[in-house]
């Protein structure tokens, strides 16, 4: 068996105080393998957004352990936490969360700027590779409001993919997409976790994206179920 | 500090232009309003009590612009470093092009003035517009100082964005 990449022990997360205390995790234990496509398969609002934001550190979860690649991030200070998730993380989201006044190619650079490790050639190699990998270097001049939703989240993916991190979570990554563009979306997603063995995490409603991963999670009402 | 960053925050600006060109006017008329009120009235401080309310409502509006960036750059990695350099790029680029506005100005009316009336000293409704060499600089003293607590609140703020903001605002 190889190693959990990620781990998930005990993991609870309410929103609210008092009586309006809404519990959107409910006791997750989870293990996600090196390498492995999981998609978390359930309803909007049963918590798998939270799943992914609490596993990215974007959320701190109310009690439980969340280790990503051997590190807890639940001990990691939000101060620490930007690195950890440069170093370990990319994210693809439903609403692409690209910034408006930068080009596609700025937009996935913008990832390597903070890195004084790379020089500025480095960075521009590394972006013009990853636009061609995602068959966008014909359009990296043009800004997230001249591109159509299929191109916007191509870019999304190559934000994501230009510090090669091991983990790609994706919440709904089709989600604003017509199903043929949102197909070609899974399976740029699918590539990448066969030929970079990245690790990922797909969160979704759809029956049909979930045949894309190799596992699915059943989500109900906060609680996680394996279900193949 | 990470000078890429910066550069590239400058560069981003830049392409805010409605704000950035009417925070350039804004200053513009500011360097000019103080300049001349040191100028008149040396001991009087509101001159640049004007200059730091204007500084910091700007400040605060280039944090509240700049939420969305802030928030999304925050979920791929950047730092509160990183981010506070976006809000420093523009607050620098905006004061610093408007003093080269005013500079600028200034020269080409003492230019035209001494071209077409062989005078050097500009009189009428240029003088009202027109700030000396000295006095530009002293401005350009006084209005970096007013905009310190500002930017630092500015910064600040940035650093207080957290990531989940742009996706709840979605």
């Amino acid at each position: 068996m190889a190693k959990p990449i990620i781990q998930l022990e005990e993991v609870n997360k309410e929103f609210g105080k008092g009586k309006n205390t809404v519990a959107a995790l409910k006791d997750v234990n989870l293990e996600i393998e090196a390498g492995d496509f999981v998609a978390v398969l359930g309803p909007s609002g049963c918590g798998k957004s939270t799943l992914l934001h609490v596993m990215s550190g974007l959320e701190a979860p109310s009690s439980g352990r969340v280790l990503v690649d051997a590190v807890d991030v639940t001990l990691i200070s939000e101060r620490d936490m930007p690195k950890v998730r440069a170093q370990k993380i990319g994210f693809v989201f439903q609403s692409f969360l690209l910034v408006e006044n930068l080009t596609a190619y700025e937009n996935i650079e913008s990832v390597l700027w903070p890195r004084n490790d790379l020089t500025k050639q480095e960075q521009e190699n590394r972006t013009l590779a990853v636009l061609r990998e995602v068959d966008m270097l014909e359009r990296r001049d043009h800004f997230p409001k001249q591109l159509s939703g299929g191109e916007q989240q191509r870019v999304a993916i190559g934000r994501a993919l230009v510090n090669d991190p091991p983990i790609l979570f994706c919440d709904e990554p089709t989600g604003n997409l017509d199903s043929k563009t949102g197909e070609n979306i899974l399976k740029i997603i699918a590539q990448l976790n066969r030929e970079r063995r990245m690790t990922v995490v797909l969160v979704t409603h759809n029956h049909d994206i979930a045949k894309f991963a190799r596992h699915t999670l059943n989500m109900k009402d906060g609680v996680l179920r394996r279900a193949g | 500090m990470n000078f890429r960053v910066f550069f590239k925050s400058v560069k981003f600006a830049y392409r805010a232009r409605m704000r950035v060109f009417a925070f350039i006017l804004i200053y513009a008329i500011l360097y000019i309003i103080v300049a001349r009120g040191l100028t008149t009235s040396p001991g009087d401080l509101s001159y640049i009590g004007l200059a730091f309310i204007v500084a910091t409502i700007y400040a605060i509006l280039v944090s509240q612009f700049r939420r969305r960036d802030i928030s999304i750059f925050k979920c791929i990695g950047w730092d509160n470093s990183n981010v506070m350099l976006l809000v420093v790029g523009e607050v620098i680029l905006v004061s610093f092009t408007a003093f080269l506005l005013v500079f600028q100005v200034s020269v080409e009316i003492l230019g035209l003035t001494a071209y077409f009336l062989g005078v050097t000293s500009v009189t009428g409704i240029w003088s009202l517009i027109y700030v000396d060499l000295i006095s530009m600089f002293v401005t350009l003293f006084w209005i970096i100082v007013a905009q310190i607590p500002g930017l630092l609140l500015s910064m600040w703020r940035a650093t207080q964005v957290p990531p989940m903001r742009a996706l709840r605002e979605e």
